[in-house]
C-alpha cells in the first residue's frame, strides 16, 4: 500500500500543473466531482468521466501507466459493490439470489458514476501535493493549530511508512511471516515499534522546534502558484456544458 | 474498510456530511483547546495520526488466504479518546483518499461516521464498560478493537444498503447482502485486530508506561515508599 500511496503522491509533486494555484484545480475538479455525482450517469456522469480522463492523461501528464497503478484500488471497491448491488435477494420459501433488470439498471449507473468521480478526484490528487492542498485549507481559514496537525502527519507518514518496510523487510529475513501464528506476532511487534518511534519522532522534533521558538504554526515557503483567468473560465464553461448536456438529453430522450 | 469515490448518491453523501459535521467539529474544538493548553501535544496528536495512518499499511493473515489491514481506530479510542479520533480519522480518510485513492472525498462524511464516529465510541464503550466491571486489561482491549471494527463494517453495510434498497427485500435484503460480502474479510479482520492490539497493549505496557500513563489509559503508579 506504500507503494501504491507513492505513486499518486510522486505524480502530484511531478506534475506540470503543480505550480497552476490551488483554487483553479480545485474548482476544475471538484466541479467535474459534483457533475460526476449529481448528474444521472448518461450521458452527465460520462462526460464528467471522459473530461477527466482526457485531462489526466493528456495536459495533467499523468501517464496511462501511472494511470492504471494509482487505479486498481479503487476499481476493486468499485466491482465488489456493484456486483453486490446487481445481484438482487430474496427469502420467501428459502435464500434466492437473482438478477433483476432494476438492479442491473442500477449497478450499470453506480459503475459509471464512481469511474467517474474516481477519475475527477485524480485531477485533485494527481496534480496537487498535500502541503498545497493544506495551504489552500489555510487560505480558506481553517484553524492554525488542526493545519499544523495534518501537516506534521504527513511529514511523519513517511518516515513511518519507511521504517514499516525495513522492519517488515527484517522481519521476513528472519522467517517472521512464514505462518499465521509468526505473521500476527510480528505485525504486533511492527505496530508497537512504529508506535514508539512517531511518539520518539515527535517528541524530539518539538523539543527541537521549542528551541528555535516554535510556538504557533510553522509557516514555510512555497513557490509561487500561477492563477489564470482563461483556466478558471475553461473550467467553468467545461463543466457548465456538461451540465447543460445533461438537462438537454433528459428533455430530448423518450 | 471505505466507501469508495462516488459510490453513495448525492443526497446520501451530503446527509452523511451533515451527520458527521458536529462530531468532527467537537473533536476539532478538543484538539485546537489541547493544543493551546499543551502545545507540545500538539505534536503527540500528529504522531498519533501518523500512527493510524500507518497502521492501515500492516497487513494481517485472514482466513480467506488474503490479507486486510487493521483500521487503527479502535486503539486510538482507547488511547486518546473518541472526540480526538473523530478529527484525527477526518484527516486519515483525507490522506488515504488522495494519497491512497481509498474511499474518496463526496464519501468522506459517510466514512467518517462509520470509521471515525461509530467504530471508536463503540471500541471505546466496550473498553470503559470492561474496565468498570473490572475485566483484565486485555480483554477490555480486545473487545475494543474487535468491537470498533464491527461497528465499522456494519454502519457501512448499513450506508450502503440505505443507498441501495434491494428491488425484492428491500433495505434487510440490500443489508444482508452486504453485510455477507464484507463478513468474508470483516469478520477474520475484527478477531485479528482484536488480538494484534492486546499483543501490542503487552508490549506498550512494558515499554512504554508513561506515555499510557500521561493519557491516563493506565493509572499512574505508585511510589513505593521505603
Amino acid at each position: 500500500m506504500a507503494a501504491h500511496g507513492m505513486t499518486l503522491d510522486v505524480a502530484a509533486w511531478a506534475s506540470p500543473w503543480r505550480t497552476r494555484s490551488v483554487r483553479d484545480k480545485a474548482v476544475l475538479a471538484g466541479g467535474l466531482l459534483v457533475a460526476a455525482v449529481a448528474l444521472p450517469a448518461w450521458p452527465g456522469g460520462l462526460l464528467a468521466g471522459l473530461a477527466s480522463l482526457v485531462l489526466l492523461v493528456g495536459p495533467a501528464g499523468l501517464g496511462w501507466r501511472r494511470l492504471g497503478r494509482i487505479s486498481w484500488l479503487p476499481l476493486v471497491s468499485i466491482l465488489i459493490g456493484v456486483a453486490t448491488v446487481a445481484v438482487s435477494v430474496s427469502w420467501d420459501g428459502g435464500v434466492r439470489l437473482a438478477v433483476t433488470p432494476s438492479g442491473l439498471t442500477t449497478a450499470g449507473g453506480l459503475a459509471g458514476r464512481a469511474l467517474a468521480a474516481v477519475l475527477a478526484m485524480f485531477l485533485l490528487a494527481a496534480t496537487t501535493p498535500m502541503a498545497d492542498l493544506l495551504a489552500g485549507l489555510r487560505a480558506l481559514r481553517v484553524p492554525d493549530p488542526l493545519i499544523e496537525i495534518a501537516a506534521l502527519v504527513y511529514r511523519l507518514t513517511f518516515g513511518l511508512l519507511e521504517s514499516l518496510g525495513s522492519i517488515h523487510e527484517a522481519q521476513a529475513a528472519r522467517l517472521g511471516y512464514a505462518t499465521r501464528r509468526a505473521a500476527m506476532s510480528s505485525a504486533a511487534m511492527a505496530s508497537t515499534a512504529i508506535f514508539l518511534r512517531s511518539w520518539d519522532r515527535a517528541s524530539r522534533l518539538e523539543a527541537g522546534l521549542a528551541g528555535r521558538g516554535y510556538e504557533d504554526s510553522l509557516r514555510t515557503i512555497s513557490p509561487p502558484k500561477r492563477r489564470s483567468t482563461a483556466f478558471l473560465v475553461a473550467s467553468l464553461a467545461l463543466i457548465g456544458a456538461i451540465g447543460t448536456a445533461a438537462a438537454v438529453w433528459a428533455v430530448v430522450a423518450p | 474498510m471505505h466507501i469508495a469515490e462516488g459510490f453513495l448518491p448525492a443526497a446520501h453523501a451530503v446527509a452523511w456530511f451533515a451527520v458527521s459535521t458536529p462530531f468532527i467539529v467537537h473533536g476539532a474544538r478538543c484538539v485546537i483547546k489541547e493544543s493551546r493548553e499543551h502545545p507540545d501535544s500538539r505534536l503527540l496528536l500528529a504522531a498519533a495520526g501518523a500512527f493510524t495512518f500507518v497502521l492501515s499499511s500492516i497487513k494481517l493473515p485472514s482466513v480467506t488466504g488474503s490479507s486486510s489491514h487493521p483500521t487503527g481506530t479502535g486503539l486510538g479510542a482507547v488511547l486518546f479518546k473518541p472526540p480526538v479520533m473523530a478529527f484525527l480519522a477526518t484527516i486519515v480518510l483525507l490522506f488515504q483518499a488522495l494519497l491512497l485513492a481509498h474511499g474518496g472525498l463526496t464519501t468522506l462524511g459517510a466514512n467518517v461516521f462509520s470509521m471515525g464516529i461509530a467504530g471508536p465510541w463503540v471500541g471505546y464503550g466496550c473498553f470503559v464498560l470492561a474496565r468498570r466491571l473490572n475485566w483484565n486489561v486485555n480483554v477490555g482491549v480486545f473487545l475494543a478493537l474487535a468491537m470498533a471494527d464491527l461497528a465499522t463494517y456494519v454502519v457501512t453495510s448499513l450506508q450502503l444498503g440505505l443507498a441501495f434498497p434491494d428491488p425484492v427485500s428491500g433495505l434487510a435484503g440490500s443489508m444482508a447482502k452486504f453485510l455477507g460480502i464484507f463478513a468474508i474479510s470483516q469478520l477474520p479482520l475484527a478477531l485479528a485486530e482484536g488480538i494484534l492490539g492486546v499483543l501490542v497493549f503487552r508490549v506498550l505496557t512494558d515499554v512504554a508506561r508513561p506515555q499510557l500513563e500521561r493519557l491516563q489509559v493506565l493509572r499512574a503508579s505508585k511510589l513505593a515508599v521505603a
